[in-house]
């Protein structure tokens, strides 16, 4: 933000996508904070500064799919990147109806991440 | 017989009327053909009081089967006042006397007030058919035509009497005779119908027995299972039909013992020879498989089992059955290797359901991998490079990687179809792993799992990866089981714990949907099932596993919402007590990582 980039959050209980992915979108050129939960997520600081989410979906108590409910309930229309290691083929089509720019199934490309990104921005 | 001359036309009319009364007298048989004896008494009584001009007259007559003599007397209408019948039967009867050698008497004799003159004559020579007395009041009592008429009379009597009687007992010999007969006739017929029936019931019998017959024939060969009986004495053996079908023997020729011994299988001739002995000293001790091993190399199992009975005349006797159990033992054999087969194919069903689960545990490391890859590439490729950054980089990598292996060791592990390997198994250690497989699908249920491990817990000796598998079963039955509920926290509670009897004891309780408790044990048969994606062969296999271990699985519904499922089996012989307990449950996969990795660059 102070440099000028967007503000990617991360929300992930996967402690190991919580220190990796931030870096990379560092040197992707974003701005990137990790939350271990939604709920932490949610009753932080970041909410409103937030230009892109990534966010997983399976998740104990809030899920992704409940914070994405939340945020709508509270009008804030942060573009969604949805992660999950399910390879669930129902879940992608549903979560872009809900209005997310892009399901990514984990291990991920970087390339499919700046695209999905790039997508998120262009909507923010 | 005195004739007076001096009234020469008196006597003439006197002899006229005696002729008369003669007369009259030799009449009354003619009357009396037929007669009972006591109508001829009362019409011999009613004469002599009518021709004699008497007072009374009386008859005794004797009973011929020996009962008391029938008495009756006769007085005129006009001297009944003088003469009462009772007392004059009275009087007579002391008269006469039991002598029967007085053949005739007559006296002049008081009866009450009047003085009598009595006469009596014998019915027979002895009085055989009784007596007859005749009273008057006229002194000249009998005179000699009175006493010629009197015994004639009798002598009559005796006659009509004496046909009578002959009459009365022909008559009751016929009427006994008709009774007989009749007896008879009726024995006869109750006979005759008895046999008729007799012949009927037989007949019915025999058709039973033939039916009988047929249905043993047939459920003889419907159950494969013929019988036999063996003569001990004389060697005689018969054989029912089917097991001449069993032993593949021809049905027109007598079986023989050779027959039987050359038709037993090689192996089992020692045995049969045993229990030959056995039968032979009446040992019933009978109930054993032996096998037949037919001319084409061919294998029957059967199944024998006879005992030994005596006949009337002591002979010993041996009876028995013997079923083909060919049939049901290759089936037994086929089920077994089907069932090992399903066993195992239940096991990589079981762990292919979990199959995401495992994936997701996958896919987590290997995200991180190329995640930090990709980093690390960026950061070399900076100017100036990020080294320190880079380093982190890989260190994380390292890290993911070693992450990734543990989950494929584990997996490797419960896929094997490796047979039991006994060893020490630390049970807490177990659960964790197992947990730890499964934490991705009980987060993703949203499942509150919490866990009391035994800090003293024994180690036991069983197939570790079957006794985790069971574990697994137990894990995600709960979690199924919890999926549905939304109105109550989903949780779930693993603990272990000592048991009775040196024993440990796992349990996994959750608060999900629960089960009927009539279905109790229902829950362990193999394809029994409340899901629609399950082939029901999860708590049957686990069961069985548990089993092999000497133990116990069982279910019970909590008292609130949900259910219990525990197994406790027995420890090793070795009491290696558990090294450490977690209260909570955390990944062993980055704890051995760290282990692994050490420093990392």
């Amino acid at each position: 933000m102070l440099t000028g980039r967007s503000l990617v959050s991360v929300v992930d209980d996967d402690e190991s996508v919580r220190e990796s992915l931030p870096d990379l979108l560092w040197e992707l050129g974003f701005a990137a904070h990790a939350f271990s939960s939604a709920e932490e997520f949610l009753t932080s600081d970041y909410v409103a500064q937030t230009n892109c989410l990534i966010l997983d979906i399976a998740m104990p108590g809030m899920t992704g799919h409940d914070l994405q409910r939340e945020l709508k309930l509270r009008r804030q229309e942060i573009p969604i990147v949805f992660i999950t290691a399910y390879r669930d083929d129902a879940v992608r089509p549903r979560v872009l109806e809900q209005g997310a720019v892009e399901c990514l199934f984990k291990p991920f490309s970087e390339r499919a991440l700046v695209e999905a990104l790039n997508a998120a921005l262009r909507r923010s | 017989m005195e004739v007076s001359l001096e009234h020469p036309a008196e006597e003439i009319k006197r002899l006229q009327r005696c002729i008369n009364d003669l007369v009259s007298l030799l009449a009354l048989p003619a009357m009396w053909s037929g007669s009972k004896p006591y109508d001829i008494v009362h019409t011999l009584l009613d004469s002599l009081l009518r021709l004699l001009d008497l007072d009374f007259v009386y008859v005794s007559l004797t009973n011929p089967v020996d009962a008391a003599p029938s008495e009756t007397v006769r007085v005129p209408q006009s001297q009944e006042q003088l003469f009462r019948p009772r007392e004059l039967c009275t009087f007579l009867n002391r008269w006469l006397g039991d002598d029967p050698q007085k053949r005739y008497l007559q006296e002049r004799s008081h009866i009450g007030d009047e003085e009598v003159s009595l006469a009596s004559w014998p019915l027979g020579v002895q009085r055989e058919i009784g007596v007859i007395v005749a009273g008057s009041r006229r002194a000249d009592f009998p005179r000699d035509t009175e006493a010629l008429l009197l015994g004639i009379a009798a002598n009559q009597a005796l006659i009509g009497l004496q046909q009578g009687r002959l009459l009365t007992e022909q008559k009751r010999v016929a009427d006994e005779l008709d009774q007989r007969v009749g007896q008879r006739t009726a024995e006869l017929a109750a006979a005759n119908e008895g046999l008729r029936m007799e012949v009927a019931e037989r007949r019915r019998a025999e058709e039973a027995l033939k039916r009988s017959e047929a249905f043993l024939a047939e459920g003889q060969r419907l159950s494969l299972t013929g019988s036999f009986s063996w003569r001990l004495d004389t060697d005689e053996i018969t054989f029912s039909e089917e097991l001449y079908r069993i032993f593949e023997f021809d049905y027109d020729a007598p079986v023989m013992l050779e027959q039987i011994v050359a038709r037993v299988h090689p192996e089992d001739i020692p045995l049969l020879s045993e229990k030959m002995d056995l039968a032979r000293r009446n040992i019933n001790d009978h109930d054993y498989a032996i096998r037949l091993r037919m001319p084409d190399g061919r294998v029957k199992y059967l199944r024998t089992k006879s005992y030994g009975i005596r006949d009337r005349d002591g002979r010993l006797e041996h009876v028995g059955a013997i079923q083909d159990a060919t049939e049901h033992r290759l089936s037994e054999e086929a089920l077994a290797k089907v069932s090992s087969e399903l066993a195992h194919v239940a096991r990589v069903t079981s762990l292919g359901a979990l199959a995401a689960s495992i994936a997701h545990e996958v896919s987590q490391p290997l995200s991180g991998i190329i995640t930090n890859a990709c980093t690390c590439l960026r950061m070399l490729a900076a100017d100036p490079p990020n080294v320190d950054g880079a380093r982190e980089t890989v260190r994380r990598t390292i890290r993911d990687g070693n992450r990734a292996s543990e989950v494929i060791t584990r997996l490797r592990a419960l896929f094997s179809k490796k047979e039991a390997t006994i060893e020490s198994v630390d049970l807490n250690e177990a659960t964790r792993e197992v947990i730890a497989l499964s934490l991705s699908e009980l987060q993703r249920n949203r499942v509150i799992l919490r866990t009391e491990l035994a800090s003293d817990l024994p180690v036991v000796k069983g197939d570790r990866v079957q006794i985790q598998q069971v574990i697994l079963n137990l894990l995600r039955n709960a979690s199924e089981a919890l999926s549905a509920v939304d109105d109550r926290p989903r949780q779930l509670l693993i603990s272990t714990e000592r048991d009775e009897g040196d024993r440990v004891r796992l349990t996994v309780q959750d608060a999900g949907v629960g089960f009927d408790p009539q279905a109790a044990e229902r829950l362990f048969e193999a394809f029994y099932t409340t899901k629609n994606e399950s082939m029901g062969m999860g708590l049957s296999v686990s069961r069985s596993i548990i089993e092999n271990h000497h133990g116990r699985l069982w279910a019970a519904p909590n008292d609130g919402p949900g259910a219990t499922f525990s197994f406790s089996i027995p420890r090793g012989p070795e009491g290696v007590t558990g090294a450490r307990s977690l209260g909570t449950i955390r990944m062993p996969a980055a704890e051995d990582s760290e282990r692994a990795m050490g420093d990392p660059c």
